[in-house]
């Protein structure tokens, strides 16, 4: 308990120091937000319009209220409006594509991790073996393409020559939402390639993870121990070693989540994927920053919030954690 | 190595089993070549260890060599075609030809001029913020490692922060704040980012190394801290560092090309991630011109590979544990082959 304590004020500590660099980065560049908005109107703004667009972007009053305006109206979920898609609020929109983009990134994580860890289970176990000294590299690599460059791929190949897979939108216009079969398979087979795209990227990395620690695992004496016991080599891979090996895994996929989720924001764009990185790149075109802060904002609280999960997960798993 | 070399080749071979009865036992020569022990110390016996452990790594050196190659590429680009990588230097979207061996861009530009002046750029902005990340996760590991205490503290929950904002999504807002973000911007900004695996493997090393003895004689001869720190600790953590600094190449080279591709960079530069910016904007792949897009894709995909080669070798030589997993699948289909069994692994 006192460990999850512990972690818990960590991220709520990490969580004030991700909004502070929120605050303070927009205040460090020259020119702030509203500069660019009262230069578009080319002085034809008096005083107090010119006061008011100010205040709409906090930028009035001292730094010390401007950042207690800041963290008030964080917590009220209030990012502001959006300039590209006028009088919506920016969380709103916020959240419609964080949904899209949680389904992507969701699939992709749990086949990539489930297959990716397995298969580094099973090229640990016949190491220096022909799935091992083939895979292990070929799967890794892969890791180092970026998604980008395997969206473009996947989508020239699949969307534009053999038109298997449709070239956008996460559902078909004409089917109604709500929760029936053919509106549920219709997001998944608009989701395939996209989805695609980010396992390709990131089920290398759990391989390789997973085989090297197994490696190391495998010549201690616990595992030495439970062979000459004579239990089945299925217990021994599972239940002993990828158990343990499974730890710095969890930890690695909470941390991974940023990472992804960065990724995701590229491969919507290729698919045209109405997720988060869709409404990112208009609001980057059209310089929207009250969106393009309130995404960092929430990429990080979910970064957070998967840190807390895998502690969880950790305290679960290892019993040495439990004290 | 030399436990193998020695190994009694009837042991191994003539124990009542009768296919190996009729035959002759092989020759110690013969066992070396299954096992693949080299008969005598090649030229690499001769470099310092941890070199020759580097240069006698297969995978390693694939990456080392393709990663000179495309350096080289780089360095002599203007010699490598005559056209300028900025100009239109043909009609658009022309095939690839004798003339254009890439083809043509949209905007009539060459698309392998640009491919080479674009390797210049994000080479060095990917080295570049991949050499600034490592030397930075160094120097903040191995003091939070060495002074331990309060220091220790303040700098892991740094660390920590920083292993847990989101890298892509936080330049992202740096690079829409500072208008075009050139690529020095984004190499800066993404060196700045992405310290923080370094800094926490440096860190744990650096932990089991500061109770070691040599540490300890040091200390109780009154040498000054930096001086343990730089001639007793740094030397063994190169291999982390290399580590740290091929991991943060592969990911700045990632970064820099999808930052540039969905539009945050300087659309004048020409990198590999802007050719592929140029490319999706004026809609290549559905008007067809594949070449456009596949060369920088390809070029990236390379780089990756190769860092991930090195990769490969870096952590060989510092998990040895790694290094020895190549050799049992040797040792068991040698086995196996003499029906004997290699469940002892």
């Amino acid at each position: 308990m006192i460990y999850l304590l512990r972690r818990f004020a960590f991220y709520v500590a990490a969580f004030f120091v991700a909004l502070t660099f929120n605050f303070f980065i927009p205040r460090l560049m020259p020119g702030d937000p509203s500069a660019r908005i009262i230069a578009s109107f080319q002085g034809r703004l008096n005083e107090a319009q010119i006061d008011a667009i100010r205040q709409s972007y906090g930028l009035t009053g001292s730094l010390w209220e401007q950042y207690l305006t800041y963290m008030g109206s964080v917590f009220r979920l209030d990012f502001g409006i959006s300039t590209v898609q006028f009088p919506e609020p920016t969380a709103s929109l916020l959240f419609y594509g964080a949904t899209w983009t949680l389904v992507l990134v969701g699939l992709a994580v749990f086949f990539a991790f489930i297959i990716g860890s397995m298969m580094g289970i099973h090229a640990a176990w016949n190491r220096g073996g022909f799935f091992d000294s083939f895979f292990t590299p070929i799967n890794v690599m892969m890791n180092a393409f970026t998604p980008a460059i395997v969206a473009l791929l996947l989508f020239y190949a699949f969307s534009l020559q053999l038109q298997w897979f449709p070239l956008g939108r996460a559902h078909s216009t004409e089917i109604m939402p709500g929760f029936t079969f053919l509106f549920i398979g219709n997001v998944l087979y608009h989701a395939t390639l996209p989805v695609l795209s980010i396992f390709l990227v990131s089920f290398g990395g759990w391989h390789l993870g997973m085989r090297n620690v197994m490696i190391n695992l495998l010549n201690e004496d616990f595992v030495i121990l439970a062979r000459a016991k004579g239990l089945s080599d299925r217990r021994v891979r599972y239940r002993y070693v990828a158990r343990n090996a499974i730890l710095p895994q969890i930890t690695a996929l909470a941390l991974s989540i940023g990472f992804l989720l960065g990724g995701a924001l590229v491969t919507e764009q290729v698919f045209n994927y109405p997720g988060l990185g869709k409404f990112t790149f208009t609001a980057i075109g059209s310089r929207d920053y009250s969106f393009i802060q309130g995404q960092l904002l929430l990429l990080t609280a979910s970064v957070l919030v998967a840190n807390m999960l895998s502690d969880i997960a950790n305290v679960i798993l290892d019993p040495r954690l439990r004290t | 190595m030399s436990e193998l070399t020695h190994t009694p080749s009837i042991a191994l071979t003539s124990r009542g089993d009768k296919a190996t009865d009729t035959m002759r036992a092989p020759t110690q020569q013969e066992l070396m070549r299954e096992l693949g022990v080299k008969p005598k110390p090649g030229w690499t016996s001769r470099l310092p260890p941890s070199v020759a452990a580097f240069v006698t790594n297969g995978k390693g050196m694939a990456g080392v060599v393709i990663l000179l190659a495309l350096v080289l590429t780089a360095v002599f680009a203007p010699l490598l075609s005559s056209y300028d990588p900025g100009r239109r230097a043909g009609k658009p979207h022309v095939q690839p030809s004798y003339e254009h061996v890439l083809g043509t861009t949209r905007m009539g530009k060459d698309v392998f001029t640009q491919l080479v002046h674009g390797a210049r750029v994000s080479l060095a902005v990917g080295f570049g913020a991949g050499i600034f990340a490592a030397m930075i996760g160094l120097a903040i590991g191995i003091s939070s490692g060495y002074f331990g205490g309060k220091v220790d503290d303040i700098l892991t929950f740094f660390v920590n922060v920083v292993l847990v904002l989101p890298g892509l999504p936080l330049i992202i807002v740096i690079a829409t704040m500072v208008e075009q973000a050139s690529p020095m911007v984004i190499g800066l900004v993404l060196a700045l980012t992405g310290w923080g695996w370094a800094a926490r493997t440096i860190r744990t090393q650096t932990l089991a190394l500061r109770t070691r003895e040599f540490v300890l004689s040091a200390e109780l001869m009154g040498e000054k801290k930096w001086r343990i720190i730089l001639v007793e600790i740094f030397p063994n953590m190169l291999s982390f560092v290399m580590g740290g600094l091929v991991l943060g190449t592969i990911a700045a080279i990632l970064a820099e090309a999808a930052l540039e591709f969905i539009g945050l960079g300087d659309p004048n530069a020409v990198t590999w991630g802007t050719m592929l910016f140029w490319a999706q904007r004026n809609m290549a792949l559905q008007s067809g011109a594949w070449w456009e897009v596949f060369p920088p894709c390809l070029a990236i995909m390379l780089t990756g590979a190769a860092l991930v080669l090195v990769n490969f070798a870096v952590d060989e030589i510092t998990n040895p544990q790694l290094k020895a997993s190549r050799n049992i699948g040797r040792i068991r289909k040698f086995l196996s082959r003499r029906g004997r069994s290699a469940d002892v692994f």
